[in-house]
């Protein structure tokens, strides 16, 4: 059925791709980019789900596009510009929309999820990732009459938890208490305080929190590298407001 | 290129070129005995006499015009030299609603009044934001050649001589209080087509001639990163503008452009369709293709009228003054990070040089210094560099990459945040949030982060 849609009457295409043609070359013609070739129509794994499978493009929408290109074209034409040969017209371009009969008006469908009465989370992240990946490879155009609805906030925070940091959380933790307990060990046997009294004092409790931040925040040998470059990265905009000032100082000290 | 430029004019300065690498001075407080020492040393200095001060303003922008009037409501001799009359720059042309007050502008020149934004996500997700805003609360779309000519003329009328001419350089005195000596090519009824070389004597320059200033050059001033906005203007149907009647758009996502935004904003007649890129120069029109693929059917079947393309600055030159001459607006590189703003921060650095001027020369009737200028230069860094900053970092931390965006429009949704941008962004000040919801954001932005970097790190697991 949505093969269907998107064989569109095949009247259309040459003066959709026409009027494309017009859009990017008349006026400018040294600006024409070339447009990448977009022979696919929808992705292998869309076809194959694709029989029976819920509408997303509405087929008005796709008409009533198609007619106003041809106005458009025929608005062009009797402004006196040669007419676009239709005959040679290159394979038809379509609009691209992500597929999936999962898909549906613009958010996932979650009773397509439903597993033993309840909504797998995972396989609705799963979907969102295979979509997220397939409009990173091919940007959709917006349109206001299939707006996209699906918000990552509504899969509940503890199935991110437990797909994202359950594996990483052993890690994580046995880390963390490594540490905590080398740490403490270390003020124990430089300063005698023990582990009891450490607990009621400020230089200990933030010993604690740095163990606990570094841990959260240094996963790889990486991130080292990453950190700091963040830090630089944040300070280089002051220094660039701050060049007119230093500019002065300099050119004081030669003054003076 | 422009660094190359550059350096043929290292000979003219006196004093031995700065290296212009930037690194924070620990200096800075020690600057503070020689400035206040050299303020002292201005209000001594000397009266002129049978004139008052000359001042020129080269560039007859948003930031010359503003200048220009404010100087000759001031008392002092004011030349605005502009090349083009009737130039209109390639510009976004949104300007915030406090500058409507502060400037006095008639409301015929704004063409359109903005009352909604559409934020579309990479997944096109989109966002209005604009609800919050009060019925008299607006984003001013103006034509620039509008609205400069408009700023030129009350300047003319205050009481500047307005100068077309093209600005070729100007000769730095070797003495302390001698005129500075523009050359320029006059464009009048006498010259006809071909222009004539003409010289101007002044006391004091404001340099307002924009991103690739001349003046700039002259003073070694240094250069900036400056990204690069690509823009067509594109005439739609009348069905389709009826869409963009009050309404502009944001694209974000890597195909639209690494580092900035594509958008589409409403002219008078028309829309522009544009992207802007600091990172991949060489792959702007590649960027601008996609821009309009996601606009795709609001724009189909439009003309493009007029391509163009300019240059932004991305941070302050290195040096934004020197002696008796400043830079103002884009030629100082007031832009701001994010939102790619100039109009409104060009017109009022503009002002507050001029303002600068005319209280260090008492109305005209002393001679101004380095000193004098300093403290437009301080002022405009202590009112506006918060500004400047929370932009910056704005934009590092959601134009970083494809997850941040998503979580970036996923924020704007909120109703808290789109209060909180739109009051700093129409009245430029940065109101004090409410701590409870600051939090809740802080919690919900950092939410939405999470969630969409763990989506990618899954993407990235699927191409493997």
């Amino acid at each position: 059925m949505s093969m269907a849609l998107f064989s569109a009457p095949p009247l259309h295409f040459p003066t959709l791709s026409s009027s494309k043609r017009h859009l990017t070359s008349k006026p400018y013609p040294s600006l024409s980019f070339k447009k990448p070739h977009l022979t696919f129509l929808v992705s292998p794994r869309a076809i194959d789900n694709g029989s029976g499978s819920a509408v997303t493009v509405d087929p008005e929408i796709l008409e009533e596009k198609a007619a106003q290109d041809d106005g458009a074209v025929k608005v062009e034409e009797s402004n006196g510009s040669p007419p676009v040969a239709s005959a040679g017209a290159p394979a038809p371009e379509v609009v691209r929309m992500f597929k999936d009969p999962r898909w549906v008006g613009g958010t996932w469908d979650l009773k397509e999820f439903q597993k033993g009465g309840e909504t797998n989370w995972d396989s609705v992240i799963d979907a969102e990732v295979r979509r997220r990946k397939w409009l990173e490879d091919n940007p959709e155009s917006s349109s206001n009459e299939a707006p996209v609805l699906f918000d990552t906030s509504i899969i509940p925070w503890w199935a991110w938890m437990k797909r994202f940091h359950l594996p990483e959380a052993e890690l994580l933790n046995g880390r963390a208490a490594m540490v905590g307990f080398f740490m403490a060990y270390f003020v124990d046997s430089l300063t005698g305080v023990g582990l009891v009294d450490q607990m009621g004092n400020f230089f200990c409790k933030t010993l604690l929190f740095v163990a606990v931040a570094g841990v959260l925040l240094i996963r790889k040998n990486e991130d080292i590298g990453t950190l700091k470059k963040l830090v630089e990265e944040s300070t280089f905009y002051d220094k660039q407001w701050q060049a007119s000032w230093k500019d002065e100082s300099s050119s004081n000290s030669k003054d003076s | 290129m422009a660094s190359i430029a550059l350096k043929t004019f290292t000979g003219l300065r006196q004093s031995s070129p700065e290296n212009n690498s930037i690194t924070l001075s620990k200096s800075l407080p020690s600057t503070q005995p020689h400035r206040r020492l050299r303020i002292n040393a201005s209000k001594s200095s000397p009266r002129v006499t049978g004139r008052n001060l000359r001042v020129a303003v080269v560039g007859g922008g948003p930031a010359g015009g503003a200048a220009a009037e404010t100087l000759a409501k001031g008392g002092i001799e004011t030349f605005l030299i502009e090349r083009k009359m009737d130039n209109c720059k390639p510009c976004g042309g949104a300007i915030p609603l406090c500058m409507v007050g502060e400037f006095d502008l008639p409301l015929d020149i704004i063409d359109r009044k903005v009352t909604k934004m559409k934020m579309i996500s990479p997944s096109n997700v989109a966002v209005d934001i604009g609800q919050t805003l009060k019925p008299h609360e607006y984003i001013g779309m103006v034509r620039r050649e509008v609205l400069d000519a408009y700023l030129r003329d009350r300047a003319a009328e205050a009481g500047a001589s307005v100068l077309n001419g093209l600005f070729l350089k100007m000769d730095i005195p070797k003495d302390a209080n001698a005129p500075y000596v523009l050359h320029y090519t006059a464009y009048d009824s006498k010259t006809k087509g071909a222009g004539e070389k003409r010289t101007l004597e002044v006391d004091a320059v404001i340099g307002a001639d924009g991103a690739n200033s001349r003046v700039a050059k002259s003073i070694n001033a240094g250069d900036y990163e400056y990204a690069i906005a690509f823009q067509e203007r594109i005439k739609i149907s009348d069905d389709k503008m009826k869409y963009y009647e009050n309404l502009a758009e944001m694209y974000v996502g890597d195909d639209v452009s690494p580092d900035f935004y594509g958008w589409v904003f409403p002219k008078c007649d028309h829309v522009a369709v544009g992207t802007g890129t600091v990172t991949h120069k060489a792959d702007i029109k590649k960027f601008q293709l996609a821009t309009r693929l996601r606009a795709d059917s609001k724009i189909t079947g439009g003309k493009i009228i007029r391509v163009e393309a300019h240059p932004i600055p991305e941070h302050p030159r290195p040096r934004r003054l020197q002696d008796r001459v400043a830079l103002v607006g884009d030629a100082a590189g007031y832009v701001t990070k994010c939102s790619g703003e100039g109009i409104y921060f060009a017109a009022k650095s503009g002002r507050m040089c001029a303002e600068a001027i005319v209280e260090g020369s008492e109305n005209g009737k002393r001679m101004v210094d380095e000193s004098d200028l300093r403290k437009y230069l301080e002022k405009w860094d202590k009112t506006y560099w918060p500004t400047y900053k929370v932009l910056d970092i704005l934009q590092k931390v959601f134009y970083r990459s494809n997850p941040a965006r998503e979580a970036f429009v996923e924020m704007c949704a909120d109703e808290y945040v789109q209060k909180m941008t739109f009051d700093s962004y129409l009245y430029k000040k940065v109101a004090p949030g409410n701590p409870i919801e600051d939090l809740k954001l802080a919690v919900n932005t950092i939410g939405s982060l999470m969630r969409a970097n763990a989506l990618r790190r899954e993407m990235d697991k699927l191409s493997v």
